[in-house]
């Protein structure tokens, strides 16, 4: 199923909230038929950054690719690069430098000016075509504010199709019903309102609606955090049987790190704006790297008191495991395909000990 | 074990528009000292309802229609609302799920935590004094009444006295004695930061490190030239801060306190003096103490206590308690005789309210006087007998007219409905029922209530409970020592800052200081939840009810969370109610379990139990449905909702997504078979004559799985 074909890929994506650096400097590639699997703890961006990815934000920095197509850009990087050159202009200018070096330098500055300003206007005219991308589709978390509850169900799910210009009212009710049909429910419900349904059948519908956009690629964030347990087994059943069933990618974001396990291919794991971790979800349990990741890994809860009663937690303290003062971290490729957010040090110590 | 909880045929039903929800159908169960009682479930099974009936905040349409919830000798579902004052958040806390509507949205974070504290310090300083001093009052007259010698009484003020002074010395120790431990922690965390350079909020640390280090100073914990260097050092390092965080330069604060953490750091072994027969030392015997190490100083104390005080006056102690004990059991016997006398009033076949009145009155008196106060283990049926009775009788006068009232609603309404169906309409509303309470069952509830008490009379007179008086002695004094040392602690403004702060820190907030002073809408969900679990444990509750406290939080905070509140039990000897769908977490917290489904209970026992021999098929798709880190498998779901309680099905609620169902669960609801003593469930499949069905493969493998583990450890 997973062909290695690339089709989308998030490079030096940054979301700046003012101050706050939600997601900071994240670079990742989802492969089609994969389903990807996104951790952290709540607040670290696994949700903005799926929500970047379908353009609910204008990013701040960095470009996201679908199919090879640039269809979100930030402009930040650009006018760092502005500024760099300005100021290292009027540095040479401050220090006296004399003045054929300085029209030299000067030349210089205008053009790389010029590239910037040029690069930055490409990557709006990208960001600005590219509206929104129907290929890529999300079903979100709370299934209980994610509907309108005065439209019924039918209306809800043909608003995608109505909004990208279906006017014939038998297609989309066809469609509308074959969604209803594909996720479990039945033609009646669409005539139904949201709060004639329980939690389950809800984010059913939240589905639905993704669904019957076609779309290649679905960002499920946290769909099933807000259900009973038995709820829960039905919906990530009906998301396993659609992938398969429609060839879907998936983009699954999600705290519960079994759920996850149980449910992806690749799995990166995020902590504080930052990607730390990114592996195979095999791979990424058995051998964790990132203090980080182990933290995690060992604070989840498993069905089985003898375990329980003797589960070592590991605490993660950034200032005792990592010293960034002069050698800056970045995320690395430690073993193929096994990406950790290290510095030099650090690479050098998880190579060591992959190769024990 | 002690039991702390229990609650006894339990119903609870909710007034709806489209008629009566059935959310807790007579459900049963204990929680001892010390235990953490999981109850798991779907959203609707009823486990919110059933701990919100335990901390009387039932909604108001809510209708309790029977049982009973018997805490500390009263019957939760009858006192009254300022009886309950006294027991809720105090006794008995609650997490809640939802950390939104939970918290006061126009108080700082810092005055909710405190206001419990403090309101609730006094309280129980005011109550504790209470209880000390009527017991020993009490004991003092059953003494002197027993040996006919007045001078008993003076015994009882010197325990009253020397008492006092033991709880003295000991404060003073317990607060030198947390200060160092806390001293030695602070300034291990100040030295790291400062070697990382990553110091918050230094000057107030440094100073409340100079404050605590000045607080260590006592008797027994830093003493002597010790004592004189850490007050010089505090105080150097106070007048240093400023300077230091000034410059930005820490090397002169690091000094100090690591000579501060030199001295401090051996008082921690230190053992603990026995302050009880010191108490009394100090007080009667008029000479200073003896010069040596402390654990044969204890040895000295203690011959010396016994020998002059405590053996003279346990003996004393034990025929008081034992002519109580008989004194009461006579009583009893009355009481039974009282009760018999009276009953038929109350079960006649047109009850009088006046004659009811005044048969309860006689009851009750009888009842009540045949309690022997001085036992320390309440007596559940004898103590919650006036409550209950008399609100039974209650419910049932007042359902006289509530009756007549929905009839002519009823009849009405029906009328109306008629004429609908008559025009060929289909009404979308439905008929409120013409009954509001069932009188045959309020009347089953009085004469339950009578023969409860009488049957758990009968036993005792008959010698059921046979009691071991010294052992009572011992207890007894105990809770002398308990309430005394409750009345002489005082929780201070700056103590329940500084309590509310570390309980913050614990929770896992970060820049406590900062978040004292901020609002709630200033915090994230994930960051309210943990300081409404942070005020329900700044209440140093007996029981606490957990509501799916992590279910919002992600997994190392929740693990943070659930270390944090298994530590809680353990010191505190705490008794947890952990409600939750999560089975992770079940497997963590808790000893026993007790899964539940449509209102009722399906399987309890042991974890162990529930989780390697699980036998509700209930219980197997919850346990199925949830992955692991191995699961590999298709998830089991479980098809469709939970039922319409307003309609609850005739048979077994669970047959209808049962895939083992058999015709029987659809036509009658299953007993409670008893699997081994700790374990027992109710699904006929446990029936002789049922066919054998297998545990699902998806959970025999798991369960094989984690045999084969052994339970190793996951370092």
């Amino acid at each position: 199923m997973n062909n290695g074909e690339t089709l989308l890929s998030v490079e030096h994506l940054c979301q700046y909230f003012g101050r706050n650096k939600a997601v900071d400097d994240v670079s990742f590639e989802v492969k089609k038929g994969e389903v990807f699997g996104l951790v952290g703890e709540s607040g670290c961006g696994k949700t903005t950054t799926g929500r970047s990815i379908i353009k609910l934000y204008d990013i701040t920095s960095g470009n996201i690719f679908y199919k090879g197509e640039r269809i979100a850009a930030g402009t930040l990087s650009y006018k760092e690069e502005i500024k760099a050159a300005k100021e290292a202009y009027k540095e040479a200018k401050k220090n006296g430098t004399d003045k054929a070096k300085l029209a030299e330098i000067k030349a210089d500055t205008d053009a790389r000016i010029a590239k910037a300003k040029e690069e930055m206007k490409a990557a709006m005219k990208d960001h600005k075509k590219h509206r929104t991308v129907t290929d890529i589709q999300m079903i979100f978390q709370d299934p209980i504010a994610s509907l309108d509850p005065r439209m019924t169900v039918g209306q809800i799910i043909a608003e995608g199709l109505v909004i990208n210009g279906e006017k014939d009212k038998k297609v989309i009710d066809e469609k509308v019903y074959e969604a209803l049909e594909m996720v479990g429910l039945v033609r009646e419900h669409a005539g139904r309102y949201p709060h004639e349904f329980s939690g389950g059948q809800r984010q059913r519908i939240g589905v639905a609606r993704a669904v019957v956009m076609n779309p290649e690629i679905i960002i499920a964030d946290e769909p099933v955090s807000a259900l009973d347990v038995s709820i829960q087994a039905q919906v990530i059943n009906l998301l396993d049987d659609l992938r398969h069933k429609m060839g879907l990618t998936v983009m699954f974001i999600a705290h519960d790190l079994s759920v996850v396990k149980y449910f992806s291919d690749r799995i990166g794991v995020m902590y504080f704006g930052k990607l730390v971790e990114l592996a195979d979800a095999d791979e990424l349990f058995e051998h964790p790297m990132h203090p980080y990741t182990k933290s995690l890994l060992s604070a989840i809860p498993v069905p089985d008191p003898q375990f329980e009663k003797k589960r070592q937690r590991i605490t993660y303290v950034p200032l005792k495991e990592h010293d960034y003062s002069v050698d800056l971290p970045s995320l690395r490729e430690v073993t193929p395909g096994h990406f950790v957010y290290c510095n030099d040090a650090e690479y050098e110590k998880y190579r060591a000990q992959v190769a024990e | 074990m002690k039991k702390k909880l229990s609650v006894k045929n339990l119903v609870v039903s909710f007034r709806t528009p489209a008629g009566k929800v059935q959310a807790v159908r007579n459900i049963s169960f204990d929680l001892h000292e010390g235990e953490t009682l999981a109850v798991v479930g779907e959203s609707g099974s009823g486990k919110s309802v059933t701990s919100k009936a335990i901390l009387g905040i039932l909604a108001g349409n809510s209708i309790i229609e029977g049982g009973s919830i018997v805490y500390d000798g009263m019957d939760l579902l009858k006192i009254t609302e300022d009886e309950f004052y006294r027991i809720r958040g105090d006794k008995i806390a609650m997490i809640f799920q939802d950390p939104l509507s939970s918290l006061n949205p126009i108080m700082r974070i810092g005055n909710q935590l405190t206001e419990a504290m403090l309101l609730k310090g006094e309280a129980r300083q005011k109550s504790c004094k209470d209880a000390f001093n009527s017991t020993l009052a009490l004991l003092g007259d059953e003494m002197v009444a027993v040996e006919n010698n007045p001078a008993l009484k003076e015994m009882c003020a010197n325990f009253d006295k020397f008492e006092f002074k033991h709880i003295e010395l000991e404060s003073a120790y317990n607060t030198a004695k947390e200060s160092a431990v806390e001293v030695v922690d602070e300034i291990e965390d100040v030295l790291f930061y400062i070697e990382k350079n990553a110091f918050k909020d230094p000057k107030y640390t440094l100073e409340e490190i100079a404050r605590l280090a000045a607080a260590t100073v006592n008797e027994y914990v830093v003493t002597g030239a010790d004592a004189d260097k850490i007050k010089a050092l505090s105080a150097e390092l106070k007048k240093n801060a400023s300077a230091d965080v000034r410059k930005k330069d820490y090397t002169e604060s690091v000094r100090i306190l690591k000579e501060i953490q030199e001295i401090i750091k051996p008082v921690l072994e230190k053992e603990m003096p026995d302050f009880f027969s010191m108490g009394y030392f100090l007080t009667f015997s008029g000479q200073k103490l003896p010069q040596m190490p402390v654990s044969e100083l204890n040895e000295y104390l203690l011959n010396y206590l016994n020998e002059h005080f405590m053996n003279e006056f346990k003996s004393h102690v034990v025929k008081a308690l034992e002519n109580s004990a008989k004194r009461h059991m006579e009583l009893k016997a009355e009481a039974v005789k009282v009760v018999e006398a009276n009953r038929a009033v109350l079960e006649s076949d047109n009850m009088d309210k006046k004659a009811c009145d005044a048969a309860i009155d006689t009851m009750v008196k009888a009842v009540e006087a045949s309690i022997d106060k001085l036992e320390i283990r309440k007596d559940g049926v004898a103590y919650t007998f006036a409550s209950t009775i008399k609100a039974a009788v209650n419910t049932y006068f007042e359902g006289i007219p509530k009756n007549a009232k929905a009839a002519k609603l009823h009849d009405k309404q029906q009328k109306k409905y008629d004429k609908l169906v008559a025009k060929g309409k289909t009404p979308t509303w439905k008929v409120t029922p013409s009954t509001a309470v069932d009188l045959d069952v309020a009347k089953a509830t009085i004469t339950a209530a009578i023969d409860r008490l009488l049957e758990h009379y009968e036993e005792l007179l008959a010698g059921g409970n046979a009691r071991d008086f010294l052992a009572e002695t011992d207890e007894l004094i105990l809770f002398f020592k308990e309430n005394a040392s409750g009345s002489v602690h005082k929780v201070t403004k700056e103590m329940a800052k500084h309590r509310a702060i570390k309980l913050m820190e614990e929770v896992g907030i970060s820049d406590a200081r900062t978040r004292y002073r901020q609002y709630p809408f200033e915090f994230s969900g994930g960051m309210r939840q943990r300081i409404v679990i942070a005020i329900a444990l700044a209440a140093d509750p007996d029981i606490l009810i957990c509501d799916e406290p992590t279910t919002a939080l992600d997994v190392t905070i929740q693990a943070q969370i659930l270390e944090l509140i298994n530590k809680l039990k353990k010191d505190r000897n705490l008794s947890i109610i952990f409600i939750t769908h999560d089975l992770g977490v079940v497997a963590n917290m808790a000893d026993r379990i007790a899964v539940m489904y449509a209102g009722k209970i399906v399987e309890t026992g042991t974890s162990e139990d529930v989780f390697y021999s699980p036998a509700h098929p209930y219980t197997w798709a919850l346990l199925s449905a949830m992955p692991d880190l191995e699961t590999e498998e298709r998830l089991e779901a479980i098809p469709g909702t939970p039922p319409n309680m307003i309609y609850p099905p005739v048979g077994d609620a669970f047959a209808d997504r049962n895939k083992y169902a058999m015709q029987i669960d659809f036509e009658m609801q299953p007993p409670e078979f008893k699997i081994s003593d700790t374990h027992s469930a109710s699904t006929w499949l446990l029936h002789p004559d049922a066919p054998k069905v297998e545990i699902p493969q998806i959970i025999q493998n798991r369960i094989a799985r984690m045999k084969a583990k052994g339970g190793a450890s996951n370092e």
